[in-house]
C-alpha cells in the first residue's frame, strides 16, 4: 500500500563491462539473492528490477540493463544507453585486461550518453570477484581513488556477486549520487571531488560517498 | 545439408569433410594462443561453460571439442569471427549426433568421454561442417555491428504492425522496443526461449526450408510473438513486459506446441509472400 505522502522514483541503470566480468552475478544476487556460477552469456540486453525502499517517504524504483559485453563491438550500446541515470561499470579483478578495458566502458558511456543538463551519468566502478583473492590492483599497485579522479567516476567497491560483497552498498552510492544530481539540476554536480581519507577500510572505498 | 544428393557418394564426402576439418585443427589450433589470436581463443573458452543445457557444457572433454569447434570457425570467417551466441548453435547438431549413440533420455546425464575417441572425432568434425553450413546462411548476423540481425528485427516489427496490430500499439504504447527482445531471438536463432528439444524439432523444419534459418525464421519469430498475445495485452507497464517477453514461459513445450507455432508461421508466410503489401495500411 503506498502511502500518500511518498515519492517514488524510477531510474534506469546501466551494467557494463567487458565479457565474463560478472555484470549478470551481480544483477541476479542483487536482485534475486541468490548465485550461481553457470550464468548463460548475456545476448543483447537482459532487463531486471529492483525495488528500495530508500528511506520513509521514498521508494526507488531500479530498472537495471544488463548489456552484453561484446556489444561495445557493434553499435548498439547507443540505444541501449538511451534515457539511463547511471551505470556500474564492471571489470574482473583477476584479469587485468578487464580493468585496462574500463575506460573504453566509460569513454562509450560518456560518448553517447550525457543526463538533460549536459553533465556526464554518475557511474560507479566495480571491481568484481574479489573473493578469489587475486587482485589485479593491489599488484599494480594502481591508485583507484586516483584512477576514479581522472575517470570521472563517483566511487568505486570491490564486490563479490558470489560471497555478497559490497553490492547493496555500491547501488545505494549510485542512487545517491542520482537524487543528488536530479534535486540540484542547474548547480554543478561536483561530488567528483575526493577527499583523501588515508585509513579508509579497503572494503568500504565508495570514496564519494564520504560527502554525506 | 552439405552432403550431396546422390546417395553413393554421402559416405566418401563425410570422410571426406572431416579429413579436411581436422587438417584444419593440425593447421591453426595451436595458433590459438598466439597474440593475433588470442582474445579470441579467450573469449571462446569464457564462454563455453556458460551455453546449455548444463549437463553437456561441464564435461571437459565437452568444453575442449566445443572449443575446437569454435576457434576454427572463427579464425576461417575473419569477416565475422567469434560472436556471442555462436557458442550456443553447436549444441543441437552436437546432442543431435551423440543421440545417435544414446537414448535421447540419457543425454541429460550422459558422460560423453565414456564414447570411443573414433566416434568423438566424427561427431565433431560433423558438428563443425553443420554449423558452418548453418552460418553461410546467416553470416550478416555477426558481421560488424550485426546487420543483418538489426535488419531482420527491423523486419519482424513491420511484420507484427501488419498481423496484429493490437499487439503492435501495445508495446509502441508501453515503449517496448522490439531490439530489447528480438535481438537474442535472431541472435540465437530461438534457442534461449525454448528448452533445446524443441529447438532441435525446429532447426529440423528450418534445414528442410529454403532459406529456413534466414527467411522463414522470421515468420516463426513473429508466430511466437503473437502466440503470447493475450498475456502481452494484460501487461500494462513496460517493465512488465520487458521481464515477461525475456523470459517467455516456455520450459514445459515440446514438440506439439513447435508444430502450432511452426503452422502459424507457414500460414504467415503464405499470406504474405507473394503479396508484401498486402497487410500495408
Amino acid at each position: 500500500m503506498q502511502k500518500h505522502n511518498q515519492k517514488e522514483h524510477l531510474y534506469k541503470l546501466l551494467v557494463i563491462g567487458d565479457l565474463g566480468v560478472g555484470k549478470t552475478s551481480i544483477i541476479k544476487r542483487y536482485v534475486h539473492q541468490n548465485f550461481s556460477p553457470h550464468y548463460r552469456a548475456t545476448i543483447g540486453v537482459d532487463f531486471a528490477l529492483k525495488v528500495l525502499n530508500w528511506d520513509a517517504e521514498t521508494v526507488v524504483r531500479l530498472q537495471l540493463w544488463d548489456i552484453a559485453g561484446q556489444e561495445r563491438f557493434g553499435n548498439m550500446t547507443r540505444v541501449y544507453y538511451r534515457e539511463a541515470m547511471g551505470a556500474f561499470i564492471v571489470f574482473d579483478v583477476t584479469r587485468p585486461a578487464t580493468f585496462e578495458a574500463v575506460t573504453k566502458w566509460k569513454e562509450d558511456l560518456d560518448s553517447k550518453l550525457v543526463l538533460p543538463n549536459g553533465k556526464p551519468v554518475p557511474a560507479v566502478l566495480l571491481a568484481n570477484k574479489c573473493d578469489q583473492g587475486i587482485d589485479v590492483l593491489m599488484n599494480n599497485g594502481i591508485k583507484m581513488e586516483q584512477f576514479c579522479k581522472e575517470n570521472g567516476f563517483v566511487g568505486w567497491f570491490e564486490t563479490s556477486a558470489k560471497e555478497n560483497i559490497n553490492i547493496n552498498e555500491a547501488s545505494r552510492c549510485l542512487v545517491k549520487h542520482i537524487i543528488a544530481s536530479e534535486s540540484d539540476p542547474v548547480q554543478s554536480i561536483e561530488p567528483d571531488i575526493i577527499k583523501p581519507h588515508l585509513n579508509s577500510s579497503k572494503i568500504v572505498s565508495c570514496s564519494a560517498c564520504f560527502k554525506s | 545439408g552439405y552432403l550431396p544428393a546422390n546417395v553413393d557418394r554421402r559416405e566418401s564426402t563425410l570422410q571426406r569433410k572431416r579429413k579436411e576439418y581436422f587438417a584444419f585443427v593440425e593447421q591453426y589450433y595451436d595458433s590459438r594462443n598466439d597474440e593475433s589470436h588470442q582474445d579470441t581463443y579467450r573469449q571462446i573458452h569464457i564462454d563455453i561453460p556458460r551455453m546449455s543445457p548444463e549437463v553437456l557444457r561441464l564435461q571437459p572433454k565437452v568444453t575442449e571439442i566445443f572449443e575446437r569447434i569454435l576457434f576454427i570457425w572463427a579464425i576461417r570467417h575473419p569477416a565475422s569471427g567469434y560472436v556471442q551466441g555462436i557458442n550456443d548453435l553447436v549444441t543441437p547438431f552436437f546432442v543431435v549426433f551423440v543421440c545417435e549413440y544414446i537414448e535421447e533420455e540419457e543425454v541429460e546425464n550422459f558422460d560423453v568421454s565414456s564414447l570411443p575417441e573414433e566416434v568423438l572425432h566424427n561427431i565433431e568434425a560433423d558438428s563443425y561442417w553443420c554449423m558452418s553450413k548453418l552460418l553461410d546462411g546467416i553470416q550478416d548476423n555477426y558481421t560488424f555491428a550485426q546487420p543483418g540481425i538489426q535488419k531482420k528485427v527491423k523486419m519482424l516489427e513491420e511484420l507484427v504492425s501488419r498481423i496484429d496490430e493490437q499487439v503492435h500499439r501495445h508495446l509502441d504504447q508501453h515503449e517496448v522496443k522490439y531490439l530489447q527482445f528480438a535481438f537474442r531471438w535472431m541472435n540465437n536463432l530461438l534457442m534461449r526461449e525454448v528448452p533445446l528439444r524443441c529447438t532441435i524439432r525446429l532447426w529440423d523444419t528450418y534445414q528442410s526450408e529454403p532459406e529456413g534459418f534466414s527467411h522463414f525464421h522470421l515468420y516463426v519469430c513473429a508466430a511466437f510473438l503473437v502466440r503470447w498475445r493475450k498475456e502481452i495485452l494484460e501487461e500494462k507497464d513496460f517493465q512488465e513486459l520487458l521481464i515477461f517477453l525475456q523470459n517467455l514461459p516456455t520450459v514445459h513445450w515440446g514438440n506439439e506446441d513447435i508444430s502450432v507455432l511452426l503452422a502459424e508461421a507457414y500460414r504467415l508466410k503464405f499470406a504474405f509472400a507473394d503479396a508484401p503489401n498486402h497487410y500495408k495500411k
